[in-house]
């Protein structure tokens, strides 16, 4: 009697513990869904899960509060590895001590948690772009477009040998904002390009603000206007619906394509390289922009994360993992091929 | 152990029913306690987290317009530096400053420590400014605005206001050229702790801010002013998330959540204490329900099955009355309908029982009777034919005596025998009938054989079935007289024995072999095998009438005697079985 109910409770127990251990579901923390950037990325990480185990996608809402909340409830769950990518970057200390309390090892994305985190625990790494590397390639296609900073050449509408110009700017305060703002600025004038800066203008990352606030800059600046530099894509795209509507951009044998040579347009470049700016480069557009390559960051995160839930060693993945934190997947230039 | 068959209707009602009811109130109970403490249990932690969200937007909120004002002015500072016009900066900062109440001052510092704008009109510190804590944070860091923790302001020397610093590297121009500074925005403390104090948290419900370092920035409780706090230990350890806590011994809601860009944790304490109580109130409420429940229904099921079961029981005791023989009790019954129904049919096959019954008896009674009648009527013509032939004998040889002696003696025997169609009659009588029949008998044998009677005085007037003896005389006449060896003597004897009648026909003549009297006896119950009408007659009678109790035996010894023995129950007045 007493030896069945010991077998009994084993058995109870390791039906208990085999649950556990069963959980294989990867949570993903995207800081907003509404972002088309991360929304992209989402999509290529999701479509790359192995069979071993699934993914799945909670969308934050720009708001750190249900970020945590989340984070919260799903820890409970003991998750095999949480990739998250937060709201804020500098509350992330909270989410490592937190993950570290239940052993969860925690990947965050795209948003550079500080240095001193992510040390706090040698099971928290980190996959994204170098900031400043993304104006730096920005910078590259302005300069290649332009050519001889003492001759600037066509693009310089106005002959005046500066280049004036308008600036998108991301979240105000936002790290990458600044950065790339700062970045794209420094790089042209190390490089001797004269630039006029008509204005700086705050649109939080989004189109609609991008579209918005171009519509109100170009009755004022549209006629000095030799280029637009955005910190991403999306507003890029807002500023080209609005450069279109103001016949900025004119399509005049109508073939949905712009032809740079002989129909009316304005440089635009961009960061991110979402889909519906590469289409946009194809139609002649969008001008340029640098692809933050989510591809391939999307398949060092689920190499790394496969590495962590098999145990293995997590250096042999096939991309380079720095000091075991950091991989860094370097952004791609993405210009129309005009030959 | 209980066996169910054990359980009278009553019990099984009762507890059947009792546990039906304990097995649905405890579920319904339970489950309804179970859900609200769920709901409440929800209830709580979905409150208190609002709560903490709203207080945190209210944070953010604050935190946002300070940064938008800091994003401003590192804007403007750069644009103007960059068209080289300095002087306007002062104004600048002066009216950011004079805008948003809560900002005490805004500087600008040279890497140095120099002053470079400053929004008030005193003068700096004059301590080296490069030394200090929130001076050395902003160069750690260059990509982010950094908070301090609330401090004695100390970037002018004469304050004494208590300050939180929000710092970051910026750029600026002096005369076209780009130089790095350090932005300091003082914000008074008492901002924080009102936008505190303006949300209802309940009795003892309060917020704490920790920094990164878990040390404690901002309080709006007294009883937690130190980082060792109940409170902040608590916060310190959830880390973010929300828990059900004990502070002061009051219950409480904690929920720890970051605050955006600062870096900061904000902890709010919800007393849920009322809570907690309604739903131990409920508990108990439950219980009570639980126990009023039970009371009523083993109540109301023990009337119940009382209410059945008595009616039952009645019927019982009347079954075990009726299988007594007791046919004579109606059962009367109130109550249910079907046990009603029940008394009626069984007071009706009561009756139906009863009425076969009498009717069987009747029935016996009458076929004894013609029995017994047709058994009676055996025996006369036989003695008749006889008898006669004996008077014409003694007539033709002149006997005149003994004819006129034989001719008495028989009108005495027809008077008996015929008795007015008595079937009882007095001992005495069929003694006198006995006597009769042997005065005929001698007379016709030519005195044969003598006889005598033994009759005890007190059993003359005792009432018997008429004609017992004379079969039984007649038997001896014919076999019994052995004149060679005995006298020939007949004894008729009647006395009292154990309170029975015993008559006795004795004769000393052969006697008869065991066999022989087995055969008489079996004779007498078989009638194929009887060997005397007679006796048989006599013994069937007896049967008939006096029941299995009375006796005939036959006692006998070889060539010595022969004594029939008829013990029967004595009977003062017998009731005429005419009647």
């Amino acid at each position: 009697m007493r030896r069945n109910s010991i077998v009994l409770l084993l058995i109870i127990i390791a039906f208990l513990g085999g649950c556990k251990s069963k959980n294989n579901v990867v949570p993903l923390l995207i800081y907003n869904d509404a972002d088309p950037y991360m929304e992209e990325f989402r999509d290529n990480i999701l479509e790359r899960t192995p069979e071993e185990y699934s993914i799945e996608a909670y969308d934050s809402q720009n708001s750190q509060i249900i970020q945590n909340e989340f984070i919260e409830d799903l820890l409970k769950e003991q998750p095999p590895v949480m990739i998250i990518n937060p709201v804020d970057r500098l509350g992330a200390y909270t989410i490592v001590l937190k993950a570290k309390e239940v052993n969860v090892p925690v990947i965050f994305i795209n948003r550079e948690p500080l240095e001193e985190d992510l040390y706090l625990w040698d099971q928290v790494y980190y996959v994204g772009a170098p900031a400043e590397r993304s104006a730096e390639l920005q910078s590259e296609i302005i300069m290649e477009l332009f050519g001889d900073p003492n001759n600037l050449g066509v693009n310089d509408l106005n002959g005046d040998n500066i280049i004036q110009i308008i600036l998108l700017k991301g979240e105000q305060g936002h790290q990458d904002a600044e950065t790339r703002t700062e970045v794209v600025m420094n790089e042209l004038e190390t490089n001797g390009y004269e630039v006029e800066t008509l204005v700086i203008e705050i649109a939080n990352w989004k189109t609609s603000e991008g579209y918005e606030a171009m519509m109100e800059l170009l009755p004022i600046y549209g006629e000095q206007l030799e280029l637009v530099i955005s910190n991403n894509d999306a507003m890029a795209i807002g500023a080209i619906q609005a450069l279109m509507e103001l016949e900025y951009f004119q399509d005049l044998d109508n073939d949905g394509f712009i032809d740079h040579e002989i129909e009316p347009w304005i440089p635009v470049v961009g960061i991110d390289g979402i889909t519906s700016a590469l289409e946009l480069i194809t139609s002649g557009y969008l001008y340029g922009t640098v692809i933050n390559d989510s591809e391939s960051m999307a398949e060092a995160i689920i190499e790394l994360t496969t590495a962590i839930i098999n145990g293995d060693d997590v250096n042999t993945i096939s991309y380079l993992l720095i000091d075991n934190k950091y991989i860094w997947v370097d952004y791609k230039k993405y210009v129309l091929d005009e030959n | 152990m209980f066996k169910k068959n054990n359980l009278s209707i009553g019990q099984n009602i009762s507890l059947t029913t009792i546990l039906i009811v304990i097995f649905s109130v405890l579920t319904a109970t339970f489950s309804q306690y179970i859900n609200y403490s769920g709901v409440t249990n929800d209830i709580v932690e979905s409150t208190s987290k609002e709560i903490n969200k709203q207080i945190i937007l209210n944070y953010e909120n604050y935190i946002d317009s300070v940064i938008q004002t800091a994003n401003y002015i590192q804007g403007q500072t750069a644009q103007y530096g960059h068209i080289g016009e300095p002087i306007e900066l002062d104004s600048i900062y002066e009216q950011a400053s004079e805008i948003q109440e809560d900002i005490v001052s805004i500087v600008l510092i040279g890497i140095s420590g120099n002053e470079i704008v400053n929004s008030e009109s005193k003068t700096l510190n004059s301590e080296d400014l490069t030394l200090k804590q929130w001076y050395i944070d902003a160069i750690s860091d260059v990509s982010i605005f950094h908070f301090s923790s609330p401090h004695i302001q100390d970037i002018y020397s004469s304050s004494v206001e208590e300050v939180i610093t929000v710092t970051k590297l910026i750029d600026y121009y002096s005369n076209g050229v780009k130089y790095q500074g350090v932005l300091v925005i003082d914000l008074n403390n008492i901002n924080l702790v009102r936008l505190a104090e303006t949300t209802n948290l309940g009795d003892q419900g309060h917020i704490i801010i920790l920094n990164d370092d878990n040390s404690l920035i901002s309080s709006s409780s007294n009883i937690c002013v130190e980082n060792t706090c109940e409170s902040a230990v608590i916060a310190q350890s959830i880390i973010i998330g929300g828990e059900k806590v004990e502070i002061n011994n009051i219950a409480m809601y904690a929920n720890v959540n970051t605050l955006n860009t600062t870096r900061w944790r904000i902890a709010t304490f919800t007393n849920v204490e009322l809570i907690e109580e309604t739903r131990n109130k409920t508990l108990i409420t439950n219980g009570i329900i639980l126990l009023v429940t039970l009371t009523i229904t083993a109540l109301a099921a023990s009337s119940v099955s009382r209410r059945i079961s008595s009616p039952v029981n009645k019927l019982k005791k009347h079954m075990l009355h009726m299988g007594e023989g007791d046919f004579y009790q109606r059962i009367d019954l109130h109550g249910q309908k079907e046990i009603v129904v029940l008394a009626n049919s069984f007071n009706h096959m009561i009756e139906e029982i009863k009425y076969l019954l009498d009717k069987i008896l009747v029935e016996q009674r009458d076929k004894r009777k013609t029995e017994f009648i047709a058994l009676q009527t055996q025996i006369n013509p036989h003695f008749l034919y006889n008898t006669l032939d004996s008077i014409v004998y003694l007539s033709e040889n002149k006997m005149n005596e003994d004819v006129v002696e034989m001719v008495i003696a028989l009108s005495k025997f027809f008077r008996i025998g015929i008795s007015r169609g008595k079937n009882i009659i007095l001992l005495s009588e069929e003694l006198e009938h006995a006597r009769n029949y042997l005065l005929i008998q001698k007379i016709r044998y030519h005195n044969k054989f003598e006889f005598e009677f033994e009759v005890e005085d007190k059993v003359k007037d005792c009432k018997v079935v008429k004609l017992i003896l004379q079969p039984l005389i007649e038997n001896c006449i014919n076999h019994g007289i052995n004149t060679e060896y005995g006298s020939g003597l007949i004894t008729i004897r009647a006395y009292e024995k154990d309170g029975n009648l015993c008559l006795e026909v004795e004769d000393d003549g052969y006697g008869i072999t065991d066999k022989k009297r087995d055969e008489l006896y079996l004779g007498f119950i078989d009638k194929t095998k009887a060997k005397s009408v007679g006796l048989r007659n006599v013994y069937q009678r007896l049967q008939l009438y006096y029941g299995e109790e009375s006796q005939f035996i036959i006692d006998t010894e070889l060539d010595v005697k022969t004594t029939i023995r008829l013990v029967i129950s004595m009977e003062r007045e017998v009731q005429d079985e005419k009647k």
